[in-house]
């Protein structure tokens, strides 16, 4: 008890390993299931809905007894050896008629529960046995692989027996409920392709006994034998060697069994039965979680190249776009020069209450504003200069009014389009190059939206600089003296001539036409003042503009027009980032499982 | 042993079909590529394929010879009982599996001089034997290994083969055991018990008794005498199931120390040999009528080409098929490649000024002072209206044109492009020849390739100088009347908007304006004009509306002008179109659809008709 809190035991390292594996298989659905939209994303789905019912089975059933498939060519000795395990005949063997097993046979001890099995599906017959081989296992002869046509067309014309060989499909149905495969094998087959092929499929997640049959007539193939498997991705530890003949007939006689087969039934009582049982399961089900991150990941790993050229496509197209949008807005806001200056002094102007020069730029304004009525628009820009509020028409034509072509945007679109489509992105990620109808009050409208606030804050700041600059009350009266000193010397001329020159010396009074003449003369200083006013406004007007525009791209104003693009990349990298760290997580969680056994396993794709 | 008779009749029936079989596989070769861009299939994964190239060709013409192969699964004794056969150990036998890689070949004294060893195993290399362990070589390349028979005891006409596997884990075994199988006559099927009933061995046997192959069975690896009684049953699943009717069976005990020494016995069962004669395996491979095995795997051979289901009459079908299929999907492409580009209204002075040049030593000198002074007065205002602001500058305005065409340039080609990728999702052979170039092409270089044709097409050609000059002066042949009632009233224009419409394939190339008439591929332009003729304000100044209302029929000339200029702007887009993003891929796609009726097809019927009756 004390002891028990001092030092954990390895049991309870074990439950511990399998509280992370359920972390770790939860986390491996829920990112399997995480980007329905992506094709390759759904093969990965595709492919853990393959595995995760044999995970969810292996964290129920921890303790349930393992059932071993007996898997090998036709002739190889597979029932042969059940035989001999059985210690008596459950199956029929021989060199009579070739394929010998039609349907699977199911062997287990007497009183053990197997109603979770599926004998139905699996068309199996259930024989009870005694053996003490296989007092903790259930083992099933299956059928052979490798005497079903290959193909369909392979099939004659249907009169021949083969065409009602189902032998491989009957296998095919058996082998996902096993959770070892005992590999049988003879000189003669161990190289066999269909085998090999069988064997690759099952083999993820579930661990290997090879066993070579007919020792007693065939040459030693085990050092050749295990290159194969080796090159085929496996890891063989040991391959047994046995006659399954002289097996059978010893194990029937009640005799002690042979070297070979005695190595076997060693083999299978120490790392099959009992705890051997729950860690070969659990070993069996973190490698399985291991095998399918590893296999999703290198079905990825081909799409990490076509992503990043997404990605980098992405920044060169947002920054040409960006680069046409700086450009027309630039070229409008320089172009409404009278705009800018007009807009600025109408309100500095509006507050200039008081004095003549204030009245003279009133009267001008309000001509210049009725002229304003007739002049057109002039879009976003002009509305903003004009002192309206930004928004306007949500469509393409509010866009276009801005300097950027639906054509352009078609164009990044369609380049995305291409560089999307080597990743396998389409819809529904991401959308046509020309953007649906439905879709541009959200896209362009946005951008409108984006743009004019963006404008709007861009040239109010502007323009409350440049107020600042005229907008004082010395600048406004010294304007006023300049514009009041002719005023007083044309009055100060005018009383002149009159008292002094008409009243006191007789002279002719000089009459309207002096007044005519220097209201010309007031009316042109005016103006002269008021280009100068302007003057003030205008100043490093190009150079601000300039700098404003540089700001543009900062303000990411063409987002909303390839947010699909730029959402569907991000989605696409994020997967393949969380498929990484799952991988790393699982290969990590296999490593702390991984203890020596005899048994084999398959590490990798075959080479 | 035989008749000549017998011989010098195959002689000449053989020498009959020589001509058509040889025809016919250079006309097998000529459509090769065509069924490979067809989508049918490559006739070299037929049946068919093997015994047209790898029998008929190289023997039908050749001095007959009888070539012997031993054939099985891996490590059944191939080797061994090939040695047992030849009476030398011509290939080692080991105790792994899938060591044979190559084919050897023991060949009669003298017939590597008279024969050429390479035309009588097409797909091989034929590399002299220098040691039994030749055939071990892990070299990749396909190569037969030839030893000629040193003792002289070899049937002059009896070539005889030890093959690789035909299950194992290397496929590039059994690619070499078919192509040996194919061109053999007798076929020595090493089974055992363990393996006389695998798909992969039925199904090679079955492939060699449909060519009328001679098979002799021998079952190894016996575990002799206990399992005599029971070869009788397996022979007759295998002959069930693959169709052979074993000329011999033998059966070969298993004794591992005497094949570890090289020794095998081989019983003959006379029980089971149709002429029920004990006869030992090597004497009946040199006693057999070589004139009759022969004729007959070449009639089998034969029987395989013209098989009406599975040989070159079934594969034209399927050829004639695909092209059927391909018609299909080039009307499709024709139906979806369609894409109306709206240009901006064309600079009418660019269409104009190319008129009045034409015009100009026409006209009378009043007119022309009259119009000087309306041009000089029109371009003081027009310098006043800049001034202002109210008015861009020609450059201004050819610049803002240039950007909006540009624009809805890149428009239709990104329509473009999502047309086809939609006819691509439609049609999967429409994605086979167009999917690829439209995934991987580079679409930066589609645009940059547009833009710069735009950017180096001039305002007016020279081409279309030419054009408008020709048009003009055919109409002032046509109607003199008309274009003097112009000469004398000048006055109102007007200015049509052009809509191009891109189209793949020949729909509507006859409406086609001459200028687009270039290097476009399977691309045809079409240019509509929108019906909205606008009165110019200012034509006044330019007199352009006089044209127009002079009379009806000059209408459809000006109409005509304008449209030989918008087509010139659109061609830029067709070219890039055809020569960056499509390829040939549309010319392509038009000659797949017609290729049923290639005369290659054609000529293959009568020659496969020819045989047929050769061979009845």
């Amino acid at each position: 008890m004390h002891r028990d809190a001092a030092a954990p035991s390895p049991a309870s390292h074990a439950e511990a390993d399998f509280a992370s594996f359920d972390a770790l298989a939860d986390a491996l659905g829920h990112w399997a299931g995480s980007l329905p939209g992506w094709a390759p994303a759904r093969a990965v789905r595709a492919e853990w809905e393959a595995v995760a019912p044999r995970l969810d089975r292996a964290r129920r059933e921890l303790s349930r007894m393992l059932v071993v498939g007996v898997l090998g060519g036709t002739g190889t000795g597979k029932s042969t050896l059940v035989n001999a395990l059985a210690g008596t005949e459950v199956t029929a063997a021989g060199d009579v008629v070739r394929p010998t097993t039609l349907n699977p046979v199911v062997v287990a001890p007497r009183d053990v529960d197997l109603s979770w099995l599926p004998l139905e599906a699996m068309q199996a017959r259930l024989v009870r046995s005694d053996a003490p081989a296989l007092a903790n296992i259930a083992i099933v002869d299956c059928p052979d692989p490798d005497t079903q046509p290959t193909t369909e067309t392979a099939a004659g014309a249907g009169g021949r027996p083969s065409d009602r060989n189902h032998n491989r499909d009957m296998l095919e149905a058996v082998l996902p409920v096993c959770d070892v495969l005992l590999l049988v094998s003879t000189a003669q087959k161990y190289r066999s392709w269909v085998v090999a092929r069988e064997v690759a499929a099952f083999a993820p997640g579930r661990p290997l006994l090879f066993v070579q049959t007919h020792a007693g007539r065939d040459p030693d193939i085990r050092a050749d034998w295990r290159r194969e498997l080796e090159s085929q991705g496996f890891e063989v530890p040991r391959i047994f060697r046995l006659d399954g003949v002289e097996a059978s007939a010893r194990s029937a006689a009640g005799l002690a069994a042979d070297p070979g087969f005695r190595e076997l039934l060693e083999a299978i009582d120490a790392e099959l039965a009992g705890r051997a049982a729950r860690r070969v399961r659990r070993t069996g089900a973190v490698d399985l979680a291991a095998w399918f991150a590893r296999h999703s990941r290198s079905h990825l790993q081909a799409l990490r190249g076509p992503l990043a050229e997404l990605a980098a496509a992405l920044a060169v197209e947002r920054s040409r776009l960006e680069g046409i949008l700086a450009r027309g807005v630039g070229e409008r806001l320089r172009a409404g020069r009278t705009d800018w200056q007009r807009h600025i002094a109408v309100d500095v102007i509006e507050r200039w209450q008081g004095g003549p020069f204030a009245g003279f730029l009133h009267v001008l304004a309000a001509l210049g504003a009725v002229w304003g009525r007739f002049r057109p628009g002039g879009g976003l820009i002009g509305r903003l200069l004009a002192g309206q509020p930004a928004a306007g028409g949500a469509g393409w034509r509010a866009v276009e009014e801005l300097g950027l072509a639906e054509g352009e945007v078609e164009q990044s679109r369609s380049i995305l389009a291409g560089y999307a489509a080597r990743a396998r992105i389409g819809a529904p990620l991401v959308g046509r190059a020309r953007i649906d109808a439905a879709e541009v009050p959200a896209t362009v409208g946005a951008v409108v939206e984006r743009t004019g606030h963006w404008l709007a804050t861009g040239i109010e700041r502007l323009v409350a600089e440049r107020r600042g600059r005229i907008g004082s009350g010395l600048t406004h009266w010294t304007f006023e003296v300049l514009f009041g000193a002719l005023l007083v010397t044309v009055l100060v001329r005018a009383g002149w001539s009159f008292f002094h020159g008409n009243l006191w010396e007789g002279r002719p009074a000089s009459g309207a036409g002096f007044l005519q003449e220097a209201l010309v003369w007031v009316v042109l200083w005016g103006l002269a003042l008021r280009w100068a006013v302007f003057g003030l406004v205008r100043r490093g007007l190009d150079r601000d503009i300039a700098a404003l525009v540089s700001q543009l791209p900062a303000a990411r104003l063409v987002d909303p027009l390839l947010a699909d693009f730029h959402g569907a990349a991000l989605a696409a990298t994020a997967f393949c980032a969380e498929g990484d760290r799952l991988g790393d997580e699982a290969d990590a969680l296999a490593a702390a499982v991984d203890e020596p056994t005899g048994l084999g396993r398959l590490r990798r794709s075959p080479g | 042993m035989h008749t000549d008779a017998s011989g010098t009749a195959s002689a000449t029936s053989f020498s009959a079909w020589a001509g058509s079989v040889a025809e016919l596989c250079e006309l097998v070769e000529r459509l090769r590529p065509v069924a490979a861009t067809l989508g049918a299939p490559a006739p070299a994964d037929c049946d068919w394929h093997g015994v047209l190239f790898g029998k008929l060709r190289p023997q039908v013409a050749r001095e007959p010879l009888l070539v012997a192969a031993v054939c099985g699964g891996t490590n059944t004794g191939k080797s061994l009982i090939t040695n047992a056969v030849v009476g030398a150990e011509i290939s080692r036998s080991v105790p792994e599996a899938a060591r044979t890689l190559h084919p050897v070949a023991s060949l009669p004294r003298g017939l590597a001089a008279r024969v050429d060893l390479a035309g009588l195993f097409p797909g091989f290399r034929p590399v002299t034997w220098t040691s039994e362990r030749d055939a071990l070589d892990t070299d990749t390349s396909d190569v037969i290994v030839c030893r000629e028979d040193s003792g002289g005891r070899q049937p002059a006409r009896l070539v005889i083969l030890d093959t690789p596997d035909i299950d194992g884990t290397l496929r590039e075994n059994w690619q070499r055991a078919e192509l040996v199988r194919n061109a053999c006559d007798v076929i020595v099927a090493v089974l055992t018990q363990q393996k006389y009933n695998d798909a992969a061995v039925r199904e090679f046997f079955a492939a060699a008794a449909a060519a009328g192959k001679t098979v002799f069975v021998i079952f190894n690896m016996v575990d002799w005498p206990r399992q005599r009684e029971r070869i009788a049953g397996w022979l007759a699943t295998f002959a069930e199931e693959t169709g052979v009717a074993a000329a011999a069976v033998y059966a070969a005990p298993h004794d591992f120390p005497a094949a570890e020494a090289g020794r095998i016995v081989l019983h003959p069962l006379p029980e089971l040999t149709p002429d029920g004669r004990s006869v030992p395996l090597g004497e009946r491979l040199a006693d057999c009528d070589f004139d009759r095995i022969k004729r007959r795997a070449m009639e089998g051979a034969m029987r395989v080409v013209l098989d009406d289901a599975a040989g070159v009459p079934a594969w034209l079908d399927a050829f004639v098929a695909r092209a059927g299929e391909w018609r299909g999907s080039q009307q499709q492409l024709e139906e979806r490649g369609r894409v109306r580009v709206e240009l901006p209204p064309a600079p009418r002075h660019v269409v104009w000024d190319e008129i009045w040049s034409w015009l100009e030593p026409r006209r009378s000198g009043v007119d022309r002072f009259v119009s000087r002074g309306y041009r000089w007065a029109g371009a003081r205002v027009t310098w006043a209206a800049q001034r202002l602001g109210v008015v861009r500058t020609a450059q201004e305005r050819q610049q803002d044109f240039a950007a909006l065409e540009l624009a809805a340039l890149k428009q239709a080609l990104g329509d473009f492009i999502d047309r086809l990728e939609d006819a691509c999702a439609a049609d999967p052979r429409l994605a086979s020849m167009l999917g690829s170039r439209l995934a991987s092409g580079d679409r930066v270089a589609w645009y940059a390739d547009l833009e710069r044709r735009h950017a180096a097409l001039p305002m007016v050609s020279q081409a279309y100088r030419d054009f408008v000059r020709g048009e003009l002066d055919r109409f002032a042949r046509d109607n003199p009347v008309m274009v003097q009632a112009i000469l004398t009233a000048l006055t109102v224009g007007a200015v049509a908007r052009p809509a191009l419409t891109l189209a793949l394939g020949a729909a509507g190339a006859a409406a086609v304006p001459p200028l687009a008439v270039g290097a476009t591929g399977g691309l045809s332009l079409l240019v509509h004009h929108v019906n909205d003729y606008v009165v110019w304000a200012a034509a006044p100044l330019a007199g352009e509306g006089a044209v127009m209302m002079a009379g009806k029929g000059i209408g459809p000339l000006v109409e005509g002008l304008f449209a030989g200029w918008s087509s010139e702007r659109g061609r830029i887009l067709a070219e890039t179109l055809h020569e960056v993003v499509l390829g040939d891929g549309v010319d392509e796609i038009r000659r797949l659809a017609a290729a049923g009726s290639l005369p290659e097809v054609i000529r293959t019927r009568q020659v496969l008709d020819a045989c047929a009756r050769g061979c009845g």
